[in-house]
């Protein structure tokens, strides 16, 4: 093999050689952009839940409460009960966990969204506290209320005003911009955890509906091992029940309903279709290049190449190409990642996770969470395009001149 | 096989199919000497060459170049066979397109461990050799016919090798040149003692050889 010939033939047999190199390109940036756009709507399916510090939420639905006066459970989270938890920690991959209590408080003059939060927890939604914009977060210990800023302009409400909810006391400490908020877990008050657990054990309604226990919750909040969250919720089923309503990145992912979000198997098909275009590309260019160096390889086995010479020379000249259309085609392959970047995508948000009630004004919106697609080329898919590329070309280099290099000198060079 | 000789055919016969182009020729090539091979087109001449420089097999018969028995011998040790002992020079030069004049000449040279300066050093040795120093770093395509012979004389010798087979070397080149390249191979054998072994349809040209071997239909003539 001479680097020095490989060079030379590839510079001065230019239009082959970008053919060859173009139309591989194309099948390697095609196999980065699909891959690259299935794992975008992944990390796209992430979003809804990354964004209260999550991978899986979970709920229990229960029947609807017979009576709306005083607190509630909305009918789409019940009672996930304390040793349900405990046994939910011990599950294989489970990180962590955060608690939080919904309840709907219905008072004689006001309707309340009331979300019960552990204010140290990064898990869920005490990550509101980056959206207070007026006044403070949670104190420890203290029974005390943050107020959704909207909800707290609507009823005239401001920091430092007391307010009644089922019975209890509350100052307003601070106000929380839930339109920045996460979709998840929003309420118009924010309460301690222990506060929205008292409300909850001291309603009747809501005991008749789904027996409370201090130390109980309705929401649960999970961060979990990226590889082991399939199996971690199903074990949660296991424990809670098939009706358990739990939502991992795979069930928005479903949500999602792009083909390259329903299906790892299309994506893995339609990267293969790319590959073997590119491949029959790539092994057709060069075929039609090596037969019409037949007479060349004639002479260069004449003069003293061996079949071996030969076959190195051209195998080199087929990975250089080869590595240089990976190259070309990574490089494809981030401009047109940088146009889908500016792609938008819709996550619906489940009705159960809602946290408004139906029938109360927006309560029956679809709500969605909206981001740009997040397009991005990680290293280890460019690498491995590119090591695939050269593989294509090691593979092609090798069939074809060992095909060629068996050419008898005698047989091209007769016909002169 | 004499000691002097460096090349013997025996008996050699090639089919083609049903078609016998050489028919039981023997022939012997001393060291030093310059034999023309001459017949009209299509007599075998060409086929010849190629059996007895281990290009072809032939269909019966034997080959020993150099003191070696090369009928019986591989693909692969037949290439390594050529490139240690053989140079070759065709009608239509047969250079490659994408190499200069210089890496032409080395092309026998790249399969050998040499460094690249080694391989240019030799390369640009023959091509002033051939007079073409001048030129050394044009594309086939920028030679004339002449200047295109004359790197693929100066190829055929890049490997020092014990003899030159010649293949219509001036076929392809018009009288003037094609006189002009036959001086050149008349003063390699002269002056450097090369042995040479070539094909030509033209009587003219093989009397520059000191022996003429006469083919027809696939047979040389008494």
């Amino acid at each position: 093999m001479n680097l020095h010939y490989v060079v030379k033939e590839l510079y001065y047999q230019r239009r082959r050689t970008n053919i060859s190199v173009l139309g591989l390109s194309v099948g390697i940036a095609l196999f980065i952009i699909l891959n690259a756009l299935s794992l975008a709507y992944r990390e796209a399916a992430r979003a809804p839940l990354k964004e209260i510090g999550a991978d899986i939420t979970v709920q229990r639905p229960g029947n609807v409460p017979q009576e709306l006066t005083g607190a509630v459970f909305p009918c789409s989270a019940v009672t996930i009960r304390q040793e349900e938890i405990t046994k939910i920690e011990k599950i294989p991959g489970i990180i962590g966990t955060g608690k939080a209590v919904l309840v709907w408080v219905f008072d004689p003059h006001r309707a309340w969204i009331v979300l019960g939060i552990e204010r140290d927890n990064p898990i869920g939604p005490a990550i509101l506290r980056a959206f207070v914009t007026e006044g403070r977060f949670l104190e420890d210990g203290k029974s005390e209320a943050l107020i959704e800023a909207g909800y707290a302009q609507q009823f005239g409400i401001k920091v430092g005003d007391n307010i009644s909810v089922a019975g209890r006391s509350f100052p307003i400490v601070g106000l929380v911009d839930a339109s920045r908020a996460p979709k998840i877990a929003v309420a118009n008050l924010y309460l301690p955890l222990k506060d929205a657990q008292a409300i909850a054990v001291s309603s009747r309604p809501l005991q008749s509906v789904s027996p409370f226990a201090p130390g109980d919750v309705n929401l649960l909040f999970i961060k979990a091992d990226q590889q082991q969250i399939i199996s971690a919720a199903a074990a949660m089923k296991g424990i809670l029940g098939a009706k358990a309503v739990i939502a991992t990145p795979e069930s928005f992912l479903k949500l999602l309903g792009s083909l390259f979000a329903l299906s790892d198997k299309f994506t893995l098909a339609a990267s293969l279709i790319a590959m073997l275009i590119a491949i029959l590309i790539a092994f057709k260019t060069m075929a039609g290049n090596i037969s019409e160096r037949a007479r060349e390889i004639g002479v260069m086995k004449a003069v003293g190449w061996t079949q071996q010479n030969v076959t190195m020379q051209l195998l080199m000249e087929s990975v250089i190409q080869c590595f240089a259309a990976g190259l070309l085609g990574i490089l494809i392959a981030i401009v047109v990642a940088f146009g889908l970047s500016f792609m938008t995508v819709n996550i619906p948000i489940p009705w159960e996770m809602s946290p408004t009630p139906h029938f109360l004004p927006g309560g029956g919106v679809q709500l969605y969470k909206t981001l740009r697609l997040p397009v991005d080329i990680p290293l280890k898919l460019a690498a491995f395009a590119l090591l695939l590329s050269v593989l294509i070309g090691g593979i092609t280099g090798a069939l074809l001149g060992r095909h060629i290099s068996k050419i008898k000198p005698s047989e091209v060079l007769r016909h002169e | 096989m004499n000691n002097a000789d460096i090349l013997m055919g025996a008996n050699l016969s090639k089919k083609y199919g049903s078609l016998e182009v050489v028919k039981d020729v023997s022939l012997t090539v001393k060291e030093g000497e310059f034999v023309s091979l001459v017949g009209k087109s299509g007599c075998g001449k060409t086929t010849l060459l190629s059996l007895l420089s281990g290009l072809e097999r032939p269909t019966k018969g034997q080959v020993i170049l150099n003191g070696k028995e090369i009928t019986g011998a591989s693909e692969e040790e037949l290439a390594l066979f050529r490139r240690n002992h053989v140079g070759f020079i065709f009608q239509s030069f047969n250079l490659i397109p994408t190499l200069s004049a210089w890496e032409n000449v080395a092309l026998p040279l790249f399969p050998m461990k040499m460094t690249h300066e080694q391989r240019q050093d030799r390369a640009l040795e023959l091509l002033n050799q051939m007079e073409m120093g001048h030129r050394t770093e044009h594309l086939p395509a920028a030679l004339s016919g002449g200047e295109k012979q004359r790197v693929a004389i100066a190829r055929a010798l890049a490997n020092h090798p014990k003899i030159v087979f010649a293949d219509e070397p001036t076929g392809n080149l018009d009288s003037a040149t094609g006189d002009a390249i036959m001086i050149i191979l008349s003063e390699l054998h002269k002056k450097q003692g090369m042995t040479m072994l070539m094909v030509t349809h033209e009587p003219e040209l093989a009397k520059t050889a000191n022996r003429v071997i006469r083919m027809q239909d696939g047979e040389v003539l008494a």
